[in-house]
């Protein structure tokens, strides 16, 4: 049973990196062998951009030079930039939402849950429209901005954990003359390093793996980022087939962020993803 | 209190420190899109500062011999640089179109002539036929017909750069081995009812497990291991390199001329036609399945050796004489009315929202010389629109042994050639057309000129 | 001394408190207004202006025209639209049932026979790539051709499949991609809350003599309500919002099989700029998740009063 788990989770990943790893033309004629057909790195070559386009289709690619090293670089600035901004802001304002009483707090908190009911479509639009007129279009601040302020379920999700903190503390930090920020920043934020550590790990594996909003604000190349980079590749050839060793070489580069802090924090992932929805 | 306050204005501090990292980013990410947007009060060329004009294509075959023409036009005009960017087909237009939208479309962008309505009509194209007078650029030095192909109501929208034709692809080695002599090609023809002896060549050509061609009685089309031909996917609204030829040569047009909003895909020619090309993979077993062919392309397959023919533009060459496999070109049969193949013509054009129309012109004006059309015949990669640039292309075929006349021979004989259609508002043309080829041709639907007629009953209605 | 210093600090910290608390609104105003900025301007703003677009003609090139309700009485009548919603549909039921099923079946397993961190970390390891990535690969493997899937089938006799290439195939196709990426996720969500039964419960049905599938239905399901909301919830959500891995793989077809809500909105928004139609069709989608919503709202309300 854990055998045919395991099969099942980790064969794509093999045939993925099998294909990555066969000559181009050679993937047509060997379908079935568990190993390469005919070992090449050629592939990874392409995508991190060693050859140009004509040692490219030389190689049996597709002759697009799609840097995916700099599209990691990108997809890197965005997702960090996205979660620690969207983490901190949302942490703050569901610390007054759950420890500060003031007239119209239930009303505003309200307003963020209906947020979360928005569905992204919705919204896509009209944001769209606001980051041209802002000049945003293909910049970094266009990709970030709608996620760098907050985001509703991580301001419900830190309310629902700083209310379950005892108040003692907070109280005993209060007569020592601390202000909230202090509070938050001394007493709050180190007791939920487990919320945050779980909201971090699922918001990171979100904005690295978002699609839509950067495939239509964040198109130029030198902001592009891996998925949509990926999208791209795929599109290249219009009667052709796909470049599949270059596909999936490149789907292979865009794994390895998230595998590495899987196997760094694989047990606080795990944790992680567990803890998420018992909160 | 004070020490409050204090604190507070810290965090007011972070803020403020915050949102000016904010904004340092925004001004200073968008390294070559803010530079013109920057300049948004610029005129064409302060002198001095170098312009950068962005540039679009979609086919990565062609992308080396532009980028050569981009290295020459840089070297003659050292205060202009070009910028090419190339995106695939699958999401050229939507991606040219966001841009335009967003405000930071290519300067000049490779245009097809079924595009031209849309943006036309959106005002994203510039009219250069004021350009063409001023400058006096002679236009007879292109291919006949195909610079006027781009006027419409005295407006010019692009300068030609090449144009292509349809032709059969097959491979040589299993020619052989089943005993046919491509010669055959010659003088074959087509029918909507049996197939003409074309379809005879690809019964022929089609060989089950147990090594049945097409024509034996024994034949077992469940366990095709050869297919004698390979479609060109449901060609939605156009048939491009998939049914157009067929259709034309059995007497349909699409409209009456270009820019007319009157469809005729309720014309008996074409359901006929349809019924005939489905039937290859929906019955007699001599085609894959569309399934396999919209997942891997027909490229791929006649690469792997799984097909023996195909049909395909010239702008596809290079892809087919890169293999491993040795495949040829031949003429495509003759139809009940004759021998017909679609022609398409690119040109180059210029986005009206551009910050440097002139510099933009001057590379137009490059692209459409024979210097630029030259380099790109040389590269083979498509015929140019200029003659001295299609004899570069020949001579690059004749060494390297491919014999590519069938191309020219269905561009000079008179009467094979026909253009794909034009008409404003095309998208929703295509739109209704895709939906309904795509279920004729999996097999979804059984009255197949019913199916046309409802489908061109609404995209008329639509049009008016 | 001990008893007398006592009230002292008492009296001293609640008027500390109250001091505290006259500058608490304000204080928490600030705390509050970096989210309330970018909920104002990324989600009320917007969605008040996709509400206005809804009302117009717009390609975003030439200027809007006002066209009144003209959309919505389009999108009734538009019976893509309402395909389209049963496509979506039938994806949401079938994504979410197995998911579910498949995810209790799971993590009960698991929670019976193996404790190990690699188990579970192996279940997740999917959800950390993208959807697009995940579309790939399976795109590649399923390949009616060259795929190794349909190498497999023809050598165990079953013969080749279209898969996406079917209409009949391709949305169950596509939530089982998507089945396979998220499974890990919602068995370790639903194995989280398997945890937190308490061991007694189970030790006293045993020792009433009761067998390890009845327990299962009497104990660990009814307990596990509320995690079973949630992972509900948030996958039929999710599910109605599928775009990603149809915009790799089908892109709307074959012979729009494939074409989902959000597809067809993109459809409008961006190959055709039909911002209008995008937007109405935008709002049609939100109205059906409040629906939605608001009918597991009561469920959820259910399940807490459970736990």
């Amino acid at each position: 049973m854990i055998l045919l788990l395991a099969l099942i989770m980790l064969f794509p990943f093999w045939w993925a990196l099998r294909t990555a790893l066969s000559e181009p033309r050679s993937i047509f004629r060997d379908t079935t062998s568990l190993l390469p057909a005919e070992f090449t790195l050629n592939n990874f070559a392409r995508v991190v951009g060693l050859v140009d386009s004509a040692q490219a289709v030389a190689m049996g690619g597709s002759g697009t030079s799609i840097n995916f090293l700099l599209a990691m670089r990108n997809s890197l600035i965005v997702a960090v930039l996205s979660v620690t901004g969207q983490i901190f802001f949302s942490a703050l304002a569901a610390y007054a939402f759950a420890r500060i009483v003031f007239p119209g707090r239930e009303k505003l908190f309200a307003l963020f849950i209906a947020a979360l009911m928005i569905p992204g479509i919705v919204t896509l639009i009209p944001n769209f429209l606001l980051i041209r007129e802002l000049g945003w279009m293909n910049t970094f601040p266009g990709i970030v901005a709608p996620k760098l302020l907050m985001a509703p379920f991580a301001v419900f999700f830190f309310r629902q954990t700083f209310l379950s903190i005892n108040r003692d503390i907070e109280d005993a930090a209060k007569i020592d003359g601390a202000n909230h920020l202090r509070i938050f920043l001394r007493v709050i934020l180190p007791m939920s390093v487990a919320a945050v550590t779980t909201l971090a790990i699922l918001s990171f594996i979100g904005e690295w793996n978002d699609y839509l909003w950067p495939f239509l604000v964040g198109r130029n190349e030198d902001v592009r980022v891996l998925t949509v980079a990926l999208g791209v590749f795929r599109s290249q050839t219009p009667q052709g087939a796909p470049d599949w060793g270059g596909l999936m070489a490149g789907a292979i580069v865009a794994m390895i962020p998230t595998l590495l802090l899987f196997l760094i924090a694989g047990r606080k992932a795990v944790d992680a993803i567990q803890f998420s929805g018992i909160k | 209190m004070r020490y409050e306050r204090a604190r507070t204005s810290g965090f007011i501090a972070v803020l403020l420190i915050l949102s000016m990292v904010l904004s340092a980013c925004a001004a200073a990410a968008p390294a070559a899109p803010a530079a013109d947007a920057g300049g948004a009060a610029a005129a064409p060329a302060s002198g001095g500062e170098a312009v950068t004009l962005k540039y679009v294509l979609w086919d990565t075959l062609q992308l080396p011999a532009y980028q050569e023409c981009a290295n020459q036009f840089e070297a003659l005009n050292p205060d202009i640089k070009i910028n090419i960017e190339q995106s695939g087909w699958g999401d050229y237009w939507t991606s040219l179109q966001t841009s335009m939208v967003a405000g930071d479309a290519p300067d000049v962008y490779t245009n097809y002539i079924g595009q031209v309505p849309e943006y036309a009509d959106k005002g994203q194209i510039m009219d250069i036929q004021p350009l063409v007078e001023r400058d006096a650029v002679p236009l007879d030095v292109y291919l006949p017909k195909l610079a006027d192909l781009w006027v419409r109501e005295g407006k010019r929208y692009g300068l030609p750069k090449d144009w292509d034709t349809i032709a059969v692809i097959y491979n040589k080695t299993m020619f052989e081995a089943a005993g046919i002599d491509p010669a055959i090609m010659e003088s074959w023809t087509w029918n909507p009812i049996d197939g003409g002896t074309f379809e005879e060549t690809i019964a022929k050509l089609t060989l089950d497990a147990n090594g049945n061609n097409g024509l034996s009685p024994d034949f077992d089309k469940n366990n095709v291991v050869q297919y004698g031909f390979i479609p060109q996917g449901t060609g939605g609204a156009i048939g491009n390199n998939a049914w157009s030829h067929w259709a034309a040569s059995n007497g349909f047009k699409f409209q009456d001329a270009l820019w007319s909003n009157q469809f005729y895909y309720d014309s008996p020619a074409l359901a006929e036609t349809i019924e005939w090309y489905r039937s290859l993979w929906l019955e007699k077993g001599y085609s894959p399945g569309l399934a396999d062919v919209t997942s891997l392309g027909p490229q791929a397959l006649m690469q792997a050796g799984k097909g023996a023919m195909t049909t395909d533009g010239s702008w596809q060459i290079n892809n087919y004489v890169t293999g491993d496999v040795d495949l040829g070109f031949g003429l495509l049969p003759t139809g009940p009315e004759g021998r017909r193949s679609v022609t398409n013509s690119l040109a180059d054009s210029i986005w009206t929202g551009t910050k440097h129309p002139e510099e933009a012109w001057k590379w137009v004006k490059f692209l459409g010389s024979a210097e630029c059309q030259d380099i790109v015949g040389k590269s083979g990669a498509v015929f140019p629109a200029i003659q001295s640039g299609v004899d570069e292309v020949l001579k690059l075929r004749e060494s390297q042994g491919v014999d590519v006349s069938p191309f020219f021979e269905e561009a000079s004989e008179p009467g094979v050639t026909f253009y794909n259609p034009v008409a404003d508002n095309f998208s929703t043309v295509s739109t209704i057309m895709d939906e309904v080829m795509d279920r004729i041709m999996l097999g979804e639907v059984d009255d197949v000129a019913a199916a046309l007629k409802t489908a061109n009953d609404e995209i008329n209605a639509a049009l008016q | 001394m001990v008893v007398t210093a006592k009230p002292a600090p008492n009296v001293q910290r609640s008027s500390r408190l109250r001091a505290w608390k006259r500058s608490d609104t304000w204080a928490a105003w600030l705390f509050i207004a970096p989210s309330l900025l970018g909920l104002i301007i990324f989600y009320v703003v917007p969605f008040g202006r996709g509400l206005l677009i809804s009302f117009s003609d717009w390609n975003l090139l030439t200027p809007a025209e006002p066209v009144g309700l003209a959309n919505y009485s389009k999108l009734l009548a538009d019976a893509t639209f309402w395909r389209s919603l049963w496509i979506t549909l039938s994806y949401v039921v079938i994504n979410v049932t197995v998911q579910i099923g498949l995810s209790i079946g799971l993590a009960a397993f698991i929670a019976r026979f193996t404790q190990s961190v690699w188990v579970r970390g192996l279940l997740i390891l999917p959800y950390l790539l993208s959807n697009v990535v995940v579309a790939l690969l399976w795109l590649w493997m399923l390949d009616p051709l060259l795929g190794v899937i349909n190498e497999a089938l023809m050598a165990i006799g079953i013969g080749r499949q279209a898969f996406l290439g079917s209409p009949q195939q391709a949305i169950a196709t596509i939530a089982a991609i998507n089945i396979w990426r998220h499974l890990g996720y919602s068995t370790l969500l639903i194995f989280a809350g398997m945890q937190v039964i308490s061991k007694e419960l189970y030790e006293a049905g045993a020792i009433d003599g009761a067998g390890e599938w009845h327990m299962f239905w009497k104990i660990t399901l009814p307990l596990l309500r509320p995690v079973l909301v949630f992972v509900l919830v948030t996958g039929i959500i999710g599910s109605f919002q599928i775009f990603d891995t149809i915009a790799v793989t089908t892109q709307g077809g074959p012979a729009n099989a494939t074409r989902v809500i959000v597809w067809y909105i993109y459809e409008y928004a961006f190959v055709r700029f039909e911002m209008g139609y995008a937007t109405t069709l935008a709002m049609a989608l939100f109205l059906i998740l409040l629906v939605v919503t608001a009918i597991q709202m009561r469920l959820l309300r259910a399940g807490e009063s459970d736990l």
